[in-house]
C-alpha cells in the first residue's frame, strides 16, 4: 500500500500544472518548477508521480554522483581519476526529497564520520546535492526552508556544481538538477534570488466546477480502496505520457527556433518588466520543450504565448510583483467580506502614503461598512498635504468632537520593512524566523565548535581535531580512539522571533483625518509579519487618562488583529502612563525570560498632554523616554502618526532620540520594491 | 502494561461530537485525525488517553522497532535493516506480533531528536557502529500521534510533522545520518484556542474538527461529578462496572471496520457534497475527500452500507469547520449550518 504512487495521468484538472512539470521532464534546461498554491490541491501528489513518468538515465555505473558517461566535462573527480573507460547502466529517474530539518552537511556533503574513524583517512559522505544530480530535487514547503540551505542550493543551482569546503574536504562534483519547490503563500513568501532560480512557476488552486470535484472525489476514493488496481486502469494513458516525454526529448536537439522569435520573446519580456535576462532564456527553453511535446518541429508565436505566463508570473518587476498572490487583505468584520472583494487593492502599491488621507472621512465610524467611493475619494485626495488645519496648541486636541469614542477601520495593510534586533553573544531556545540568535537547540546554522556547546550535539570535524595528537599514545581496533575528553560541540545560530510589544495611542488626536484607519492598518501589517516570523505579541493602548494592556503577551497574533479591530478611539493623550505600562510589561517579560529580547513598537504622534506628576506632558514623556532607554535588552521603534504639513511639531521624532529607538513615518515601514527604489533614485 | 487504570471511554457524559469523531478515525485511519478546540477541563485529554481500551488489534513485525504491517510493508522492513547495517529474517521466518494501536504522547516541549529518532552519535564514534533510537513518529507508525495543547507546539517540530504526515514517510537526514521510514498515524490535538491558533498548513492536516464546550445541563454536570468520584474512589469498580459497555463499542468500531470497504455511495450524494465545498469556500480538495470518507464511516458505524443525507450534513460539521477560507487571522467558525444559514441571509 505505501508503495504505489497516484498516477499523473489520473489527477483530475490541474492541466497547467501536469504541463509544467512534463516540460521540465523533457527539457531539464527549464530548470524547474514552483507550484504555489492552497492546501490540498494536489501539488505534492503531481510532483512524486512525475518521476514515474521519466525515461532511464544512462550514468557511469557505480559514480556516486549519477555522472553522465556521454558528457565527459562534466565527470566528477571520481570518474575522471578512473583510468579505464566508464562503463554504463541505466537507471530509473530519481526524485530526491529534501526534508526541512535537514542539516548542511547532508545537504551538501561531509565527512563520513564512522569510516573516517575506522580507517584513518578522510571519507567523503556524499549528500543530497549529488544524489540529485540529474535528477528531481523536491522541496516541500520551501517557503519555510532555513536561510542558509537555501544559500547551498543557490550556489550550487548556479553554477551546476556543487563545491564542499568544510571539514577538510575540498571538492566540487557536478549537480544539476530540476528544482521542483511546493509552497503555500500564507506562510510567507520566497526570497527573490531563491525564486528567480525556479524557471516556471504557477498558481494551482482547487477546481470550483462541481463535475470535476465529483470525479477527483471518486478517484481519489477509488485509489485509497485499491491503489494496485486503481493504477493499473491508468497504465495506457501513463505509457503514452511516458512515450511522448521520451519521445520530446529526442526531438528537443532538433526543434528550430526561427530567429525573428527571439525578438517576438524579448519584446514580451520587456513589455513585462521583468528583472534581468533568465525570463528569456527560460521561455526559449520552455517553448522549445512544449513544441517537442507537440510533435511539432519548429516553435511558434502560439507555443511562445503559452509558455509567457509560467515564465513571467513571477519575474515581473512591475509596480505590482504578481507572485505574491493575496496581499493580506484589509481584516474588517465577517459580514464585510463580501464588499470587500470591489474595495480589494488593485491600484494599491502605488499608493504606500494611505496614511495621508485628507479630511472630511474622518467623522465617519467603522461600524459601517467601508465604501468603495469613499475610498477611491481618500486616494484621489493624496497630495493636499499642505491643507494642514491650523497647528493646535497641545492640549486642544481635546475638542468636545475628539472626546467622542469612535472605531475605526483597518486601513490597508502592507508588506513591512525588515525588523529584528542586533546578533550579541547569548545563547537562546525559541523557534520562529526573527531575528538571529545563538542557539541552545540541534537547528540551525553550525557556527563553531566548544567544548561548552549543546550537550549531544557532537561537532564530529573539531573533535577529532582534538583527538588527533593524542592518537600516538592510544590504542584500540579503530584508527582514531576517542576519549570523552575529546568531544567537542556544536555552537549554533538560527533565527529565533521575538516579542512585539505593541503601545498604540488611541487618544482623540489620532482619530482625524484618516490616521487612525491608517495607524491600524500598518500595526495589521505589523501583526501579520508578526505571524509569519511567529513572534510572541502584547499590545497596549493608551487614551484618556491611562494605559491598558488590551492584550497580555500571547502567540495568538489573531486575537490581536481581532481587539485592533474593535479597539476604540477617544479622548486626551496619556503617553506618559502608555509608556510607563509598556515599561512594566516589557520589565515582566524580561523577568520570566532573562535572555528575551523584546521590540517595543510605540504608534503615536507624540503628542502627550496628560502628565502623570508636575511635569509638563511632555518633559514628562521624555525624561521616562530617556531612562527606559538604559534597559539595553529592549529595541525600540517609533511610527509617527503626524502627518507631513507646513506645521509640525516633530514630538515624536523626539520620542524616537530620547528612546534611542528608530524612527519611521507610517508609510516608511512598508518593505520597498525594487522598483520604487529605483525610481525614486532617478 | 498499563497498571493505572483509564478513565472508560464509555463512561464520558456528553460530549458526543468529540467521541464520535475520534470513534471515526479509528475505523477509518485515512482520515488522518482530529483536531479538538475547547475550554480547560472538557475531558478532552481524558478522552483522548480513554482510547486506548477501545482500539483494535493489528499485526506488527516483531523483529524491528517500526510498527511495520507484516503483509504490506516487508520491502519497507528490508529497506530499514539495510540502512542499520542488520540482516533481514526473510519472509517466512518473521516474527509477528500482534498488539493493539498504541496511544504515543508527544509532549509540547520535545526535542526534534526525540520526536524524528536519533543516531547515538557517541557510541558511534568510540565504537564504530551505529546505533539509531527509533523516535515518537516511529512508535505511532499506524497508531494514533496525540500532542496536547498542538499550538503550543515548536515551530520545527510542526515542520516535522507536516513533512512526514505528507509523505507517510519520516525522512531524517541529519549530521552525517540519512534514514527513511515510514510513519503513517492519526494526529489527534487538542488546545485551547485562547492560546493561539494553528498554522493553516498543520490545521488542514487534521481531517476532523470538533469545538466543545462545558456542558451547560446541570444534570449532566452532576453526573460528570458523580461518575468522576466514583472513578476516584474505586477505578477497578468503575472499570469492570463500564466493561460490557466498552466490549460493545469495540465489536462495533470492529464492525465498521470490516464493511467500510463496502460501503456504497449515490452520484447525487456525491454532488452534495462537492457543491457544499465549494458554498462555504474551502481551499483545495481535502475538505471533499474528508468528507466522504467520513460519511462512510458513518454509514459503517451505524451499520448501514449506503451512505445518507443525513450522513453527509454531520460528516460536513466535523470536516469542514477548519476549511473555510478566511481572511487571515480570522476566527474559525462554530457551525457550517449557521454559516450558511447566514450566507443565505445575507
Amino acid at each position: 500500500m505505501t508503495n504505489s504512487i497516484y498516477p499523473l495521468a489520473a489527477i483530475v484538472g490541474q492541466e497547467e500544472l501536469k504541463l509544467s512539470l512534463i516540460l521540465n521532464g523533457i527539457n531539464p534546461a527549464i530548470a524547474g518548477v514552483l507550484i504555489r498554491g492552497e492546501k490540498g490541491t494536489a501539488k505534492s501528489t503531481a510532483v512524486r508521480a512525475l518521476t514515474e513518468l521519466l525515461p532511464e538515465l544512462e550514468v557511469v555505473s557505480g559514480c556516486r554522483f549519477s555522472c553522465n558517461p556521454e558528457r565527459h566535462d562534466e565527470l566528477c573527480f571520481e570518474c575522471l581519476a578512473s583510468e579505464q573507460d566508464p562503463s554504463r547502466t541505466s537507471r530509473r529517474a530519481r526524485l530526491i526529497n529534501l526534508p526541512l530539518n535537514a542539516t548542511e552537511d547532508r545537504v551538501a556533503g561531509g565527512i563520513n564520520f564512522s569510516s573516517t574513524i575506522k580507517n584513518g583517512k578522510t571519507i567523503l559522505q556524499t549528500g543530497l546535492l549529488a544524489d540529485a544530480h540529474r535528477a528531481i530535487l523536491y522541496i516541500d514547503e520551501v517557503n519555510l526552508l532555513d536561510d542558509h540551505i537555501v544559500d547551498l542550493i543557490l550556489d550550487t543551482a548556479a553554477s551546476g556544481r556543487n563545491v564542499i569546503e568544510r571539514e577538510g574536504i575540498s571538492i566540487s562534483h557536478p549537480a544539476r538538477f530540476i528544482l521542483i519547490g511546493t509552497m503555500n503563500p500564507e506562510e510567507g513568501e520566497l526570497r527573490p534570488q531563491l525564486l528567480d532560480r525556479f524557471g516556471l512557476c504557477l498558481e494551482v488552486k482547487g477546481s470550483d466546477d462541481l463535475d470535476e470535484r465529483v470525479s477527483l472525489l471518486t478517484r481519489r476514493e477509488e485509489f485509497d480502496l485499491n491503489p494496485v488496481e486503481f493504477c493499473r486502469k491508468f497504465v495506457d494513458e501513463s505509457q503514452r505520457i511516458r512515450r511522448q516525454i521520451l519521445q520530446g526529448r529526442q526531438q528537443l536537439s532538433k526543434i528550430r527556433f526561427p530567429p525573428y522569435m527571439r525578438i517576438f520573446i524579448s519584446e514580451l519580456c520587456n513589455e513585462n518588466n521583468v528583472a534581468g535576462h533568465r525570463a528569456d532564456l527560460i521561455m526559449e527553453q520552455a517553448a522549445m520543450a512544449l513544441a517537442a511535446f507537440e510533435g511539432d518541429n519548429e516553435v511558434r508565436t502560439d507555443h511562445i504565448r503559452r509558455v509567457a505566463p509560467m515564465v513571467l508570473i513571477h519575474r515581473q518587476r512591475d509596480a505590482q510583483p504578481p507572485p505574491s498572490p493575496e496581499p493580506p487583505q484589509n481584516q474588517q468584520n465577517e459580514e464585510d467580506s463580501e464588499q470587500e472583494k470591489s474595495e480589494d487593492r488593485p491600484d494599491k502599491p502605488d499608493e504606500p502614503e494611505s496614511s495621508e488621507e485628507p479630511a472630511g472621512e474622518q467623522e465617519k465610524s467603522g461600524t459601517e461598512p467601508p465604501e468603495t467611493p469613499e475610498n477611491r475619494e481618500q486616494q484621489k485626495g493624496e497630495g493636499q498635504e499642505g491643507q494642514t488645519p491650523e497647528p493646535k496648541e497641545q492640549g486642544q486636541d481635546d475638542s468636545p468632537r475628539n472626546s467622542e469614542e469612535q472605531v475605526f477601520e483597518i486601513g490597508a495593510s502592507f508588506k513591512v520593512k525588515k525588523i529584528s534586533t542586533a546578533k550579541d553573544r547569548v545563547t537562546r531556545r525559541g523557534s520562529g524566523r526573527r531575528s538571529r540568535s545563538r542557539v541552545s537547540q540541534k537547528q540551525g546554522r553550525y557556527s563553531r565548535a566548544s567544548r561548552n556547546g549543546v550537550q549531544g550535539d557532537i561537532a564530529l570535524d573539531a573533535t577529532i581535531r582534538a583527538a588527533a595528537p593524542h592518537q600516538m599514545g592510544r590504542s584500540g581496533d579503530l584508527a582514531v580512539q576517542l576519549t570523552s575528553d575529546d568531544f567537542r560541540f556544536k555552537i549554533r545560530e538560527k533565527r529565533i522571533g521575538n516579542l512585539l510589544l505593541f503601545l498604540v495611542d488611541a487618544s482623540g488626536s489620532m482619530g482625524s483625518r484618516g490616521r487612525m484607519a491608517a495607524s491600524k492598518g500598518a500595526v495589521m501589517s505589523l501583526l501579520l509579519d508578526a505571524y509569519q516570523k511567529r513572534d510572541k505579541v502584547s499590545m497596549i493602548t493608551f487614551r484618556r487618562n491611562e494605559a491598558e494592556v488590551n492584550l497580555p503577551i500571547t502567540n495568538s497574533v489573531e486575537l490581536a488583529g481581532k481587539l485592533l479591530a474593535q479597539m476604540p478611539v477617544g479622548g486626551r493623550t496619556p503617553l506618559s502612563a502608555g509608556l510607563i505600562k509598556g515599561y512594566e510589561q516589557m520589565r515582566n517579560f524580561l523577568i520570566r525570560e532573562p535572555t528575551g529580547r523584546p521590540i517595543v513598537i510605540i504608534l503615536t504622534d507624540g503628542k502627550g498632554n496628560v502628565s502623570l506628576g508636575d511635569d509638563k506632558p511632555v518633559d514628562e514623556m521624555l525624561k521616562l523616554a530617556t531612562s527606559m532607554a538604559g534597559e539595553t535588552r529592549a529595541k525600540y521603534i517609533v511610527v509617527d502618526t503626524e502627518e507631513d504639513g507646513l506645521v509640525t511639531f516633530d514630538l515624536a521624532r523626539k520620542l524616537a532620540g530620547a528612546l534611542d529607538a528608530e524612527y519611521f513615518k507610517i508609510k516608511d515601514i512598508q518593505a520597498e520594491e525594487l522598483v520604487t527604489i529605483v525610481r525614486e533614485k532617478q | 502494561m498499563q497498571k493505572k487504570q483509564i478513565y472508560p471511554f464509555t463512561a464520558i457524559v456528553g460530549q458526543e461530537k468529540m467521541k464520535l469523531a475520534l470513534i471515526l478515525n479509528i475505523i477509518t485511519p485515512g482520515l488522518s485525525g482530529v483536531l479538538i478546540r475547547g475550554e480547560k477541563g472538557t475531558a478532552k485529554s481524558t478522552a483522548v488517553r480513554a482510547l486506548a481500551e477501545i482500539l483494535p488489534v493489528i499485526k506488527i513485525i516483531g523483529d524491528s522497532s517500526f510498527q511495520l504491517d507484516p503483509e504490506n510493508e516487508y520491502t519497507n522492513y528490508q529497506e530499514i535493516c539495510r540502512m542499520l547495517g542488520q540482516t533481514p529474517h526473510v519472509r517466512e521466518n518473521l516474527t509477528v506480533r500482534e498488539q493493539k494501536v498504541q496511544v504515543v504522547e508527544l509532549p509540547v516541549g520535545a526535542t526534534e531528536d526525540r520526536v524524528i529518532g536519533t543516531l547515538d552519535l557517541e557510541h558511534a564514534l568510540k565504537k564504530g557502529e551505529k546505533r539509531v533510537e527509533p523516535g515518537l513518529l516511529a512508535q505511532a507508525h499506524r497508531g494514533i500521534l496525540y500532542v496536547d495543547e498542538v499550538n503550543l507546539l515548536d515551530d520545527h517540530v510542526v515542520d516535522i510533522l507536516l513533512d512526514a504526515a505528507a509523505m507517510g514517510v519520516n525522512n531524517i537526514e541529519r549530521e552525517g545520518i540519512s534514514f527513511s521510514h515510514p510513519a503513517r498515524f492519526t494526529l489527534v490535538g487538542t488546545m485551547n484556542p485562547e492560546e493561539g491558533e494553528l498554522r493553516p498548513q498543520l490545521l488542514d492536516r487534521f481531517g476532523l474538527c470538533v469545538n466543545i464546550k462545558g456542558i451547560p445541563s446541570i444534570e449532566d454536570r452532576v453526573a460528570i461529578m458523580e461518575q468522576r468520584i466514583a472513578f476516584d474512589e474505586n477505578p477497578e469498580k468503575f472499570c469492570a462496572k463500564w466493561q460490557e459497555k466498552s466490549a460493545e463499542l469495540v465489536a462495533k468500531i470492529m464492525r465498521a471496520r470490516e464493511i467500510y470497504n463496502q460501503i456504497e455511495i449515490d452520484q447525487k450524494l456525491l454532488y452534495e457534497i462537492a457543491s457544499s465545498c465549494l458554498e462555504v469556500g474551502v481551499d483545495g480538495h481535502r475538505g471533499d475527500i474528508v468528507i466522504l470518507k467520513t460519511a462512510k464511516s458513518l454509514a459503517a458505524y451505524h451499520g448501514r452500507t449506503k451512505v445518507e443525507s443525513a450522513d453527509i450534513s454531520e460528516a460536513i460539521e466535523l470536516a469542514l469547520p477548519h476549511r473555510i477560507r478566511r481572511q487571515p487571522l480570522m476566527e474559525i467558525p462554530d457551525s457550517i449550518a449557521g454559516l450558511r444559514e447566514k450566507s443565505q441571509t445575507a
